[in-house]
């Protein structure tokens, strides 16, 4: 209240990386990424116009997602509110605010894929992974997504983990592909 | 510019290239439904109710967006636009919820009026789900997205208008929606609740809290605001006797659309049950009721006894800035000729008279150069001592649409994080108190650079050479060692100020309260002659006013030093005029400013005092001495809305009418005179100032020659040379605008009166340093929620409720020193007295400095003041002074 109170208060998003830490914390984790280089990109692209999405691009490779926190920070460096970043943010798909995996596995829903049985590779995927749509492994490893169709119908059922993609699948595949055993029945 | 004509609906029309199709339909009469359109926003084009159709090619046009091209045909009501409109408007309405009867919105709901134009009834689509209301638990707004049909008009004013930054859209699809960063309520963000946003609203998504439910108001007033000297016209919603609403005027040069927390919900005070509705006169210890009659004549003869007694030396006068031109002309005339005292003065004064003495004495026209629209066009902004962002908010708003929008650079000079800060590209932070050697040593590092406006300086200046004498002291390292500021950052600053082609320099309370403060104003005012940034668009010398009528207060002669018009006192011919005019000798000589009048009241030569609308003992230094002094006086009179402190040591009490309650002209700090209107009866038996002060003159047995505030105003006109008709916007339909006289006035032609400017060369002198026994210096400033002495906001239900509690603002640095924690209760100590405030720490306050806001109406930093009286404004110091935190509160 004493905050909204004084007119000129200064921004009321404390700057360094204090609710990250929280939301880290809830999953069991410490910040992944490295302040130094974070704080590298950002003077980079300091003061120079329109470069906001490739700023956001690059802190996402840094840090796997955009951390809330360094939002102020980047609005500062580019001249614009922490409000519009967090807009533009929100507007690409391409864009998280939520820590995700260190690589992004894409099972594709599309028609193609569903009559070949994409259904269980999903199923199968998630039960490697322990997690759900939209979800990252607890060791930040992992996010899970699916697609409407990633255009290599012929190979049907297909994934993508990162930017390689896998055709005709099947759980034994996916099982080397992902290289890891079921989630369930634990991890090593 | 080649003219661009196309058809439309079938008539050939004609209008400049960048004209939109909306434009140009609108210049032609033709009527264009819009949503998302708004004149004072950047287009947006998002709701596409405006679509037109070029009949040339069929194209779809959104009309608020499409430049008109050679040859176009437009229809603007073709079957396929009329079709298109309505489904969209439907789907509008598909998504909105069902409580239009309900929505308090009510007749000024845009999407209600423009569905009901289309005959957009029953709907045929199956309803979109939305977003209910958020709950924000700020006492100003209501967010109820639900209602909002994304037109983008909110966002654009957060950012555009107020550049406060509080909103923007977030998420895509459907699930898009206004919001704040985090989507924190609004009492978390950025937003100041300056109702910008509320007010473009075209739907009920944004809403006033607490407005009297549905409907319209019977009444719209358009007046100007009473805060502060930004002078924001606003629009009063009426109903019965309560103003429900206030809008922000969209015609006026000053605010442009624009308003403040204080303008936007601060005017409840006027129906505060704490007026005063009848006179009140002492009958022993007690002030109790009493009828007019005879508080009038107790007033009056009590006034002549002592004038007959003690001669009229022995009464003095004090007025405020609240009051209204033509009652503060009214009021000096009546001190002068009823009365026939020197000893008027008024609280503007504590602000204006550096302004007035230092701006005057340089550039011999005695008061703000340039107008709110040519700080926007500046390529440079100054800023001096100012916190604009709560002091005088629509000049903050300018300064950051200057700086968002137009490129310009803003140069801060300031020892406390202030909101302006994230815009500036430049923040100096110079040791209080040191102000002058960091502006000499700029003028200096100017020299230096070669960045002078030679013409100006050599062809219509005078004391270029002294100055230059002056100035060698200041080199780079040695104000970098009086002021702590770094001789880099010192050059940086005059580098980007000298070579500025426009460079508008405001300055604000931190430097006229403070200290030298008139010295402070002479070298900013040689920065400006140095640098020829007077006479031009987009420059000039900017003084904030905190005060709404400080300007005219002083314009109209209620001071010590001058009659009407800055017609000095001691100047005989001048004198002379009013004389004749007035049929009366006037008292020769400076009278004495109020301070110097209440101690003149203990030392027995001031008796009685008659004290219009101020209250000295919430706002003086020292109100230990104030209160000393004024119980020294026999007899005490005074008109007021509330018993204040002051009042309620009176003799006699005459409850006056609010600026709702009565007509006039308030001027801004621009010099802009502006139209005060009665929207309501005065409250209770209470009435206008000027009816007292007339009544109060026939009681006295001299009555003054005017009925009516017209005839004061004619006075005024022929009287003040610079009150040139028609600015005084009484009966034009809206306030002035940019094309009237005062404009010229102030836009320069007649800029250096003596025809020449003058340099007036000032020499930093050092204050004592910060003593073991009270190490820090306490500055005080203004805060956007309270006001003044806090008499009027306290009383204002909404403003009220947001206030903190008195807080002080402490450096990290001092606070883990002295290991207080944030939010912790302290006593801040001078070598006066004590105040008690919640400690607020402040991670970029500079180490050795604590802030508070003056107005703190449970705590009065102004008793830490000692009472010194600048020599050259004689003026009371409430710039800072030497304190040291406790812990704990008082009785610890
Ligand atoms: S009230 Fe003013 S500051 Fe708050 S969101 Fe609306 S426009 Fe922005
Ligand atoms: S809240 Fe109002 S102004 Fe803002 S986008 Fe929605 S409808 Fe438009
Ligand atoms: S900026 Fe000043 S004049 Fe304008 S609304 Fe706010 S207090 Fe009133
Ligand atoms: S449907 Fe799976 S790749 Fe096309
Ligand atoms: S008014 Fe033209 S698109 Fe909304």
């Amino acid at each position: 209240m004493t905050e909204a109170g004084s007119a000129s208060g200064a921004g009321t998003i404390p700057p360094g990386l204090g609710m990250d830490a929280d939301n880290l914390h809830r999953l069991g984790q410490t910040p992944v990424f490295d302040p130094v280089r974070v704080e590298e990109v950002i003077n980079r692209y300091r003061g120079k116009r329109w470069v906001l999405i490739p700023l956001l691009q690059e802190i996402q490779e840094v840090c796997g997602y955009i951390p809330p926190a360094l939002i102020p920070r980047i609005a500062e460096a580019v001249g614009m509110f922490p409000v519009q970043v967090q807009g533009v943010i929100s507007f690409y798909s391409q864009l998280h605010t939520e820590p995700r995996g260190k690589k992004v596995v894409t099972v594709c829903r599309g028609t193609a894929c569903h009559v070949r049985g994409g259904r269980s590779i999903l199923k199968v995927v998630k039960e490697h992974l322990g997690i759900e749509e939209g979800e990252t492994t607890p060791d930040l490893e992992y996010t899970l997504e699916t697609v409407a169709c990633i255009g290599v119908c012929a190979l049907a059922p297909n994934m993508m983990v990162g930017r390689t993609t896998y055709g005709s699948l099947n759980p034994s595949k996916v099982a080397r592909i992902l290289g890891r055993p079921k989630a369930a029945s634990g991890g090593d | 510019m080649n003219k661009v004509t196309i058809t439309l609906d079938g008539r050939e029309v004609t209008g400049m290239p960048g004209e939109t199709i909306l434009d140009l339909a609108r210049e032609s009469g033709i009527n264009i439904p819009t949503l998302c359109h708004h004149p004072l926003l950047s287009p947006n084009g998002a709701c596409r109710v405006c679509l037109v159709e070029n009949e040339r090619n069929g194209a779809l046009l959104a009309a608020c967006v499409t430049p008109i091209e050679p040859g176009m045909m437009i229809n603007t009501r073709s079957p396929r636009v009329l079709e298109r409109r309505r489904q969209i408007v439907e789907l509008l309405l598909a998504s909105h919820p069902d409580t239009c009867m309900v929505c308090d919105k009510g007749n000024r709901c845009e999407l209600r009026c423009i569905a009901s134009e289309m005959g957009v009834g029953m709907l045929r689509l199956e309803r979109i789900p939305q977003y209910g209301a958020i709950v924000d638990a700020n006492p100003f707004l209501v967010r109820d997205l639900g209602k909002c049909i994304l037109c983008g008009r909110c966002v654009k004013a957060d950012q555009e208008l107020v550049v406060e930054g509080a909103l923007d859209f977030l998420g895509r699809g459907f699930g898009t929606r206004p919001a704040t960063l985090q989507e924190v309520p609004f009492e978390h963000s950025e937003c100041t609740f300056c109702g910008t946003c509320v007010s473009v609203c075209p739907t009920g998504a944004l809403r006033e809290r607490d407005a009297l439910t549905s409907g319209s108001t019977s009444e719209q007033v358009h007046t100007t605001c009473p805060f502060c000297g930004c002078g924001c016209s606003v629009v009063l919603e009426i109903r019965g006797d309560r103003i429900i609403r206030a809008r922000p005027g969209t015609e006026s040069p000053v605010n442009q659309g624009t308003l403040c927390v204080r303008g936007a919900y601060g005017f409840d005070f006027v129906h505060s049950p704490e007026r005063l509705t009848t006179p009140l006169v002492r009958r022993g210890a007690h002030l109790e009721p009493a009828s007019w009659e005879e508080a009038l004549s107790l007033a009056a003869s009590g006034l002549r006894r002592l004038r007959e007694e003690s001669g009229p030396d022995s009464l003095a006068v004090l007025g405020a800035p609240t009051g209204t031109n033509e009652e503060n002309y009214l009021l000096q005339r009546f001190a002068r000729t009823v009365l026939g005292t020197p000893h008027i003065d008024n609280g503007a004064r504590l602000h204006r008279a550096p302004s007035y003495t230092g701006v005057g004495g340089t550039l011999g026209y005695p008061g703000t150069i340039g107008t709110i629209r040519d700080i926007e066009c500046a390529e440079v902004i100054l800023v001096v001592g100012a916190d604009p962002a709560a002091s005088a908010p629509a000049v903050a708003y300018a300064i950051k649409r200057a700086v968002t929008r137009k490129g310009a650079r803003l140069l801060l000079i300031e020892p406390r994080r202030t909101q302006l800060v994230r815009f500036a590209s430049l923040w100096l932070r110079p040791r209080p108190g040191t102000d002058i050697a960091l502006l000499n040593g700029l003028a200096n590092a100017i020299l230096a650079e070669g960045l002078v406006d030679p013409d100006l300086v050599t062809t219509r200046t005078d004391g270029f050479a002294e100055l230059v004498s002056t100035l060698q002291r200041y080199t780079p390292a040695a104000v970098a060692s009086l002021t702590g500021v770094t001789e880099g950052e010192l050059v940086q600053a005059a580098l980007a100020f000298g070579s500025a082609a426009r460079a508008a320099l405001v300055y604000g309370g931190g430097v006229t309260r403070a200290r030298r403060g008139t010295d402070t104003v002479k070298a900013l005012a040689n920065l400006a002659l140095l640098t020829g940034n007077v006479e031009r668009k987009g420059t000039g010398l900017y003084a904030l006013q905190t005060r709404n009528n400080a300007q005219g207060a002083c314009d109209m002669g209620a001071v010590p030093d001058f009659l009407p018009g800055y017609c000095s006192v001691e100047d005989s011919a001048g004198r002379q005029k009013f004389e004749e005019r007035w049929r009366t000798r006037l008292p020769a000589g400076r009278g004495l400013s109020a301070s110097e009048a209440l101690a003149a009241a203990v030392a027995g030569r001031v008796k009685g005092m008659l004290i219009v609308g101020e209250n000295p003992l919430g706002y003086f230094p020292d109100p230990f001495a104030v209160e000393h002094g004024l119980k020294c006086l026999e007899f005490l009179v005074v008109q007021d809305l509330f018993l204040t402190e002051t009042a309620a040591l009176a003799t006699v009490v005459l409850p006056a009418a609010s600026f709702v309650e009565k007509e006039g002209t308030f001027t801004n700090f621009e010099g802009r005179v502006q139209p005060v209107r009665q929207a309501l009866p005065p409250r209770g038996e209470s009435r206008p100032d000027w009816q007292i002060l007339l009544s109060l003159a026939e009681a006295m047995g001299a009555p003054l020659p005017f009925a009516s505030v017209t005839d004061i105003e004619r006075e005024i006109l022929e009287l003040v040379p610079f009150y040139e008709a028609p600015s005084l916007g009484l009966e034009a339909g809206l306030p002035t605008r940019e094309a009237e006289p005062w404009a010229r006035r102030r836009l320069h032609e007649r800029l250096f009166p003596s025809t020449f400017g003058r340099f007036l060369p000032v020499e930093y002198v050092p204050e004592e340093e910060p003593s073991q026994e009270f190490p820090l210096t306490l500055v005080t400033g203004s805060s956007l929620y309270q006001f003044g002495t806090g008499m009027r906001t306290s009383r204002s239900s909404r403003l009220s409720s947001l206030v903190p509690r008195a807080y002080v603002e402490v450096s990290a640095a001092d606070a883990s020193v002295q290991g207080i924690w944030d939010g912790e209760q302290v006593r801040v100590v001078s070598a006066l007295a004590a105040v008690e405030a919640v400690a607020k720490v402040c991670a970029d306050q500079p180490a050795g400095v604590v802030f508070a806001p003056l107005a703190s109406p449970e705590a009065r930093f102004n008793r830490l003041f000692p009472a010194v009286i600048d020599p050259q404004s004689s003026l009371p110091v409430l710039g800072h002074v030497a304190v040291r935190l406790e812990r704990g509160r008082l009785d610890d």
